[in-house]
């Protein structure tokens, strides 16, 4: 690989194994690159390696790096990216790489990084850039409370960034991305998938909602977020959870999550019911532009993340706040 | 290494942190920052899960488990005796007093060296199984796993839900955003694991007492077996700038009430004055 003069782009290098996530990615990674005079280049690596080549070049990469296997069909398998990563880092010596902070993006970036020897900044909500290319980050510590504000001094910089916190790129008018292709030799895989299942789906894409409910580990049973589904309705707004309930029990689906793991979500209003607070919650909400946090413990680190908090049962709350907007809509009482 | 012989006893080292417990932290008043030295201590949370998926596995195989943690300093006692008397075998503390390993990076050549350090002390060849929680509950950097894996040259299988071991295999459910797989990988291996998994044990104040008994070993940094130290003082490192409270943007009114419809009137007639709610 000899595109890059002087050994290396000095740009922007950047990668999600989710095409979206890549569009998202591409509008930071454009404003850095234009600080730095350097290309934005997409990695395109694994099974999903064409969509994330057409989304680079339909959203204004400059280039897009396509890693393939030297060996069998070309397609870098799952376990293999991480040392792809490593050769498209080594390939084009970026000044700046981003990775979006799904759960898979995580796991590649901190198996690349330490690959490669370097630090890596995680989940970053606010990146800033001086003059002389570092980057300064701020992340979220000690259960949401706390940002940590970080230098990143050292080429490659590198940082994941979660998902949903930029807008996706404009489609650009005209392609004028270039194409690279690396070829890598892989080490034999050594973990077999037996099977996969797509999780359940909803028909309400909470990331657009304008009202949303959210249910904590505070609602015991299932059967009772009828009741939140309900204030729901009222005030058109859609029933979301927290990371108990779409994952150590599957009360609500996967997609109705809302946390780092999740959905980042930006509604108008956010009522919090039974839920703590915890930093893998917060990160997913704090777009909200009113949040109320019902909540029985006083304690809860979702009081502090609140315009209004009301420090009572969500079984007592919930129901009055419903017959409350069941008054004031005329339709009782 | 048979298969075989995994099967009959799996050696199982688990990575474990001991944190300010973050529901309990406060901000210094002055200066917004940590109050880090009025926190008590606790086993990070994913950590909990990732010692009684070890304790799982080991009491179905009959393995041992053994815990091994990077401390600046030395955690209370109570909370290592805590995962002793949840059921592991042996913790080892390294003291890094220096704090040396600041960062992720730096945090996983550390425990990299550790777990040889602690496998040849065990008299086992590698350990079979590596759990870790999947994110610190301080730092949450969901790194520390994954670089192990790297730096051990281990297989690694994220955000475990579900782990079961036969002949030497390791079968593993994971969940990810979109979908869940199931895996097989031969171990040695290593695993991270969340909340998901299992609901943590907690220990009885007999078994608490009793963990006094079992062995807390405490490592220097320069008691790691192949550990580089001045290699590891030149890895390029995150700098941290400033950990602070941020200042809340958000109104933090408690609305207070006789009864509960009273506060359900308040907080309607507020987010009406607000513009959230018209109805």
């Amino acid at each position: 690989m000899a595109t890059h003069q002087n050994g290396g782009s000095g740009g922007v290098l950047l990668f999600s194994e989710n095409p979206e996530t890549v569009g998202e990615l591409l509008t930071l990674g454009r404003e850095l690159a234009s600080r730095l005079h350097r290309p934005l280049i997409v990695a395109a690596v694994g099974r999903n390696a064409q969509a994330l080549l057409d989304e680079g070049l339909a959203r204004g990469a400059d280039e897009v790096l396509a890693v393939r296997d030297s060996q069998g069909d070309g397609i870098v398998p799952d376990e293999s990216i991480a040392t792809a990563l490593c050769e498209a880092i080594r390939a084009s010596a970026p000044a700046v790489v981003l990775v979006g902070a799904t759960r898979t993006g995580a796991e590649l970036a901190a198996r690349t990084a330490q690959m490669l020897q370097i630090p890596c900044a995680s989940s970053c909500v606010a990146l800033e850039m001086d003059d002389a290319g570092n980057l300064s980050v701020d992340r979220r510590v000690y259960g949401g409370r706390f940002v940590s504000r970080q230098l990143l001094n050292i080429a490659p910089r590198m940082v994941t960034v979660p998902p949903k916190r930029f807008p996706r790129a404009e489609k650009v008018s005209e392609l004028h991305g270039s194409i690279q292709e690396l070829q890598v030799e892989l080490p034999a895989p050594r973990i077999k998938t037996m099977s996969v299942n797509p999780r359940s789906h909803s028909q309400v894409d909470i990331s657009k909602a304008e009202v949303i409910i959210s249910a904590g580990r505070g609602v015991k049973k299932m059967e009772d977020l009828q009741l939140l589904e309900k204030l729901a309705k009222l005030l058109g707004g859609v029933l979301a959870g927290s990371r108990p309930l779409t994952g150590d029990v599957d009360w609500l689906p996967v997609d109705r999550r809302i946390g780092l793991s999740g959905q980042t979500v930006k509604p108008n209003l956010y009522i919090a019911c039974g839920i703590s607070g915890q930093i893998e919650h917060i990160v997913g909400m704090k777009g909200a532009r009113t949040v109320v946090a019902i909540n029985n413990d006083a304690k809860a680190p979702i009081h502090g993340e609140a315009d209004y908090s009301v420090i009572g049962d969500l079984y007592e709350v919930v129901p009055a706040l419903i017959q409350a907007c069941e008054k004031a809509m005329g339709k009782v009482g | 290494m048979t298969a075989a012989g995994i099967a009959s006893v799996p050696s199982i080292l688990v990575c474990v942190k001991f944190v300010p417990d973050p529901a309990q932290l406060q901000a210094e008043p002055l200066t917004g920052r940590p109050d880090l030295k009025r926190s008590p201590f606790r086993i990070s949370t994913f950590d909990e899960n990732a010692i009684e998926a070890a304790l799982q596995l080991a009491a179905e195989h009959g393995g041992r488990a053994v815990a091994m943690s990077l401390c600046a300093q030395l955690p209370p006692k109570d909370v290592v005796l805590k995962a002793l008397a949840m059921g592991v075998a042996a913790v080892y503390l390294v003291k890094d007093e220096e704090r040396l390993a600041r960062d992720p990076l730096r945090v996983a050549t550390v425990l990299a060296a550790t777990a040889r350090t602690i496998a040849a002390r065990e008299s086992l060849a590698q350990w079979d199984l590596v759990i870790c929680g999947e994110a610190s509950a301080d730092e949450y950097n969901q790194q520390v796993g994954p670089r192990l894996a790297a730096a051990l040259n281990l297989p690694a299988i994220t955000y475990a839900t579900g782990l079961t071991l036969l002949n030497g295999v390791l079968r593993a459910e994971r969940a990810i955003e979109d979908r869940s797989e199931t895996l097989e990988v031969n171990v040695p291996a290593l695993v991270t694991v969340g909340t998901e998994i299992n609901t943590a044990r907690m220990p009885t104040v007999l078994q608490i007492m009793g963990a006094g008994r079992k062995p807390m070993v405490e490592l220097t940094l320069a008691e790691l077996t192949g550990l580089d130290i001045d290699q590891l003082k030149a890895f390029p490192a995150v700098e941290v700038l400033d950990v602070f409270s941020p200042p809340s943007a958000r109104k933090q009114v408690t609305i207070k009430g006789e009864s509960a419809d009273e506060i359900a009137a308040e907080l309607l007639r507020r987010l009406g004055t607000d513009g959230e709610v018209t109805l």
